[in-house]
């Protein structure tokens, strides 16, 4: 009976464990089935998480890539400049004022918006110093999509002469253009239109052309209905394997300056005539250039550039004693003068954060007549206006860092001297010397 | 006297700590940061008293470098375009110089369990142009095609827009990795992913075969297929200087075109061009 009730302990316990065994291992698979099911659960959470930090990012890479489209550069010249006298009459920034021979300026304080769709492109830029503020650039621009050769240009820009005037004066290493550029095409700029080719990559790389109809009077309204005609055709060659690039360029201005009524147009072209005159209603404004660079690498010093250009033509002033381009429609008579001028700049690396720059130009405004013949006959009309000028500037340029640069730079004037001229007996006491802190970005 | 001494003790020793010193700055392309560390590693371990300090950032930052004058040589797995050329002219007045140190066979990328084998040079475009989206429509399995690329500043990002999508947009679906490394590694995870990059990245990933258009034969980034021009997307890896090389850098220079530098281009597993 021990024996029986024994055996049926034991059958009890057995079918007990069994039924323990049996509910734990429900219990293991019901556990393992909620873990499996809580895996699945989370996995597709992150990947809900994952596509919606996709979605996300795409939208915010549409709105970067929009952005990135707009470009915000600029710069300030702030100057410290000292010339020889008070009142200095100068191109190295402007005139001294009455009674002052150094100065503080901003020379120019530059903010350039710029957005580029890559085929179309406008820009604006403006220029705010003590003066004031101005316009600068505002033109919208499109290449052909198809080889992106052709482009068309349209508002206010560069005039396409040369090579100084588009060379920025962020980048210039002279603190000024040359007296040249600034009485032939002062503020650089004018209102137009203009074609522009370049081919990026190929056989026709190395020709490019620029050239386009304009007002006539720089960053000032029109005033007539001529359209004056600015072009130049560019060639550059690179030898890479010397390390040596050759470019030049020919340039031409092709325009008119409208007579006042009752105004004269002379022609100041002799020394001991009366100068012509005419009634014509249109006085002719032709220039002729020829601009050429040179790059080449020294051993040890670094990189060198030289660079030339040579001007002449009929240029049409505002007075006798003034052969600026005019910007206006003009008053008084016109001069017409036959004018010669070049330039020869040589600019030498000395590591990777100074350059020298030695830089030599001449400007003759009237290339008919010279030195004491100036003020000699009254008839001629010759005046101020006709004195040749040549500058020697020397300077040393340090790049502080990718934004901050200095230029110290000392410009050497020599002028023409007629003893028949008032105020021009002698040379002009003129010379200055600038200091030059750039901020760039 | 005896401050004078002193003096030209200190400077003498100022002087010479500055001869130990000679640091030689690299900078630029992803793609050839491996090969510029070993070359870097082996040359220093060779000769005392120089300095190399490498760094990626892409082929473009490295061009940006050396116009900024922030790096002595900018490595580039792309030509330097005009344009790039033009600012160093208007910098530095020169039009820097280009040295040839390496040819790569630019390697379309694919997860090893892809069944996808080749595919043409215009395919290929499709599929970077976002044109073809599923792997059916090259000859894979129905699954949407998922697509790695490299950001803007990489010269091989340049080099494939330039050359395989024949100047084109990429997809924005794309997925912009910053390295070739990254890129191999998205496309060892994801079995759908395709990326491109160096040749010498090629571990846990397969390489497609590239024809040159569907009735050409398509031909793996290998070193005989790459020499003799069959590979249709092989190009130079350059080392670009703003001067001719002088001093430390010339021989630097000198170095990685003589049989040791190439050498580690081989073990890098890019190909030597000497």
């Amino acid at each position: 009976m021990k024996k029986n009730f024994g055996i049926w302990k034991m059958r009890r316990f057995t079918r007990l464990f069994l039924l323990i065994l049996l509910f734990a291992g429900v219990q293991i698979f019901a556990q393992e089935d909620t873990t499996s099911t809580n895996v699945e659960a989370k996995v597709e959470e992150i990947k809900g998480a994952l596509d919606g930090l996709n979605e996300s990012y795409l939208e915010t890479k549409t709105i970067v890539d929009a952005l990135k489209k707009i470009k915000i550069s600029g710069y300030v010249h702030a100057q410290y400049q000292s010339a020889q006298r008070d009142g200095a009459a100068s191109y190295a920034g402007g005139n001294f004022g009455a009674g002052i021979h150094n100065r503080y300026t901003v020379r120019r304080g530059r903010l350039k918006v710029a957005y580029d769709n890559d085929i179309t492109q406008f820009v604006l830029q403006i220029d705010a110093t003590e003066k004031g503020l101005g316009l600068k650039d505002a033109y919208a621009m499109f290449k052909e999509p198809w080889m992106r050769t052709f482009g068309l240009k349209a508002g206010i820009f560069d005039r396409p002469f040369g090579f100084e005037i588009s060379y920025s004066s962020s980048s210039r290493e002279s603190p000024e253009r040359t007296r040249l550029f600034q009485t032939l095409f002062p503020g650089e700029r004018d209102l137009g239109a203009s074609l522009e080719i370049s081919q990026p990559e190929g056989d026709f790389s190395f020709v490019n052309f620029k050239g386009g109809f304009f007002a006539g009077n720089g960053v000032n309204p029109e005033v007539d209905n001529q359209k004056d005609f600015i072009g130049r055709l560019g060639f550059s060659f690179p030898f890479y394997e010397e390390n040596l690039g050759i470019d030049f360029g020919l340039s031409t201005y092709i325009g008119k300056v409208k007579r006042a009524d009752g105004k004269t147009i002379y022609t100041v072209n002799s020394a001991s005539l009366a100068s012509a005159s005419t009634s014509e209603l249109w006085a002719d404004r032709k220039y002729f250039g020829f601009d050429l660079q040179v790059y080449y690498s020294l051993p040890v010093l670094g990189g060198f550039t030289l660079r030339s250009e040579v001007i002449g033509g009929d240029q049409a002033g505002s007075s006798a004693n003034s052969s600026t381009s005019p910007t206006s429609l003009l008053t008084g008579d016109i001069y017409q003068r036959n004018f010669l001028g070049y330039y020869l700049m040589y600019v030498q690396n000395i590591g990777e954060q100074n350059q020298f720059v030695a830089k030599y130009d001449v400007y003759d405004p009237n290339s008919d007549v010279a030195g004491n013949e100036v003020g000699a006959v009254a008839a001629a009309r010759l005046g101020s206006g006709d004195i040749k000028y040549s500058t020697l500037g020397l300077g040393l340029v340090h790049y502080w860092d990718d934004n901050i640069k200095f230029v110290f730079y000392y410009d050497i004037v020599k002028n023409e001297t007629s003893k028949n001229l008032s105020g021009f007996t002698e040379d002009l006491k003129d010379n200055v010397f600038t200091l030059r802190m750039q901020y760039k970005f | 006297m005896k401050k004078i001494i002193f003096a030209v003790v200190i400077m003498a020793a100022a002087f010479g700590f500055y001869m130990q010193s000679k640091v030689i700055t690299v900078k630029g392309s992803d793609t050839m940061v491996i090969v510029a560390q070993r070359w870097a590693e082996k040359y220093m371990s060779e000769k005392s008293g120089i300095t190399i300090q490498v760094t990626g950032g892409g082929s473009g930052t490295g061009i940006a470098a050396l116009i900024n004058g922030t790096t002595d040589i900018c490595n580039a797995s792309r030509p330097m375009k005009p344009s790039e050329r033009e600012k160093l002219k208007q910098r530095f007045n020169t039009l820097g110089v280009e040295v040839k140190v390496a040819k790569d066979g630019l390697s379309v990328y694919l997860n090893e369990v892809n069944q996808v084998k080749e595919l043409s040079l215009q395919q290929i475009k499709d599929i970077y142009t976002g044109k073809v989206t599923n792997w059916k429509e090259v000859g894979g399995k129905d699954s949407r095609i998922i697509v790695y690329g490299r950001e803007n500043s990489s010269g091989t990002y340049v080099y494939f827009k330039d050359n395989v999508l024949n100047g084109a947009d990429y997809t924005a679906t794309m997925q912009s990795l910053p390295g070739t490394a990254a890129v191999v590694n998205a496309v060892v995870k994801d079995k759908n992913a395709i990326g491109f990059g160096g040749a010498a990245y090629a571990k846990g990933i397969k390489f497609t075969a590239v024809k040159k258009d569907a009735n050409s034969p398509a031909f793996l980034p290998t070193e005989e297929n790459i020499k003799n021009g069959n590979y249709p997307i092989a190009r130079y890896l350059y080392l670009y200087l703003r001067n001719k090389p002088t001093g430390e850098i010339k021989e630097y220079v000198d170095w990685i075109l003589s049989k040791e530098g190439q050498e580690i281009v081989s073990k890098v597993g890019y190909f030597p061009v000497k």
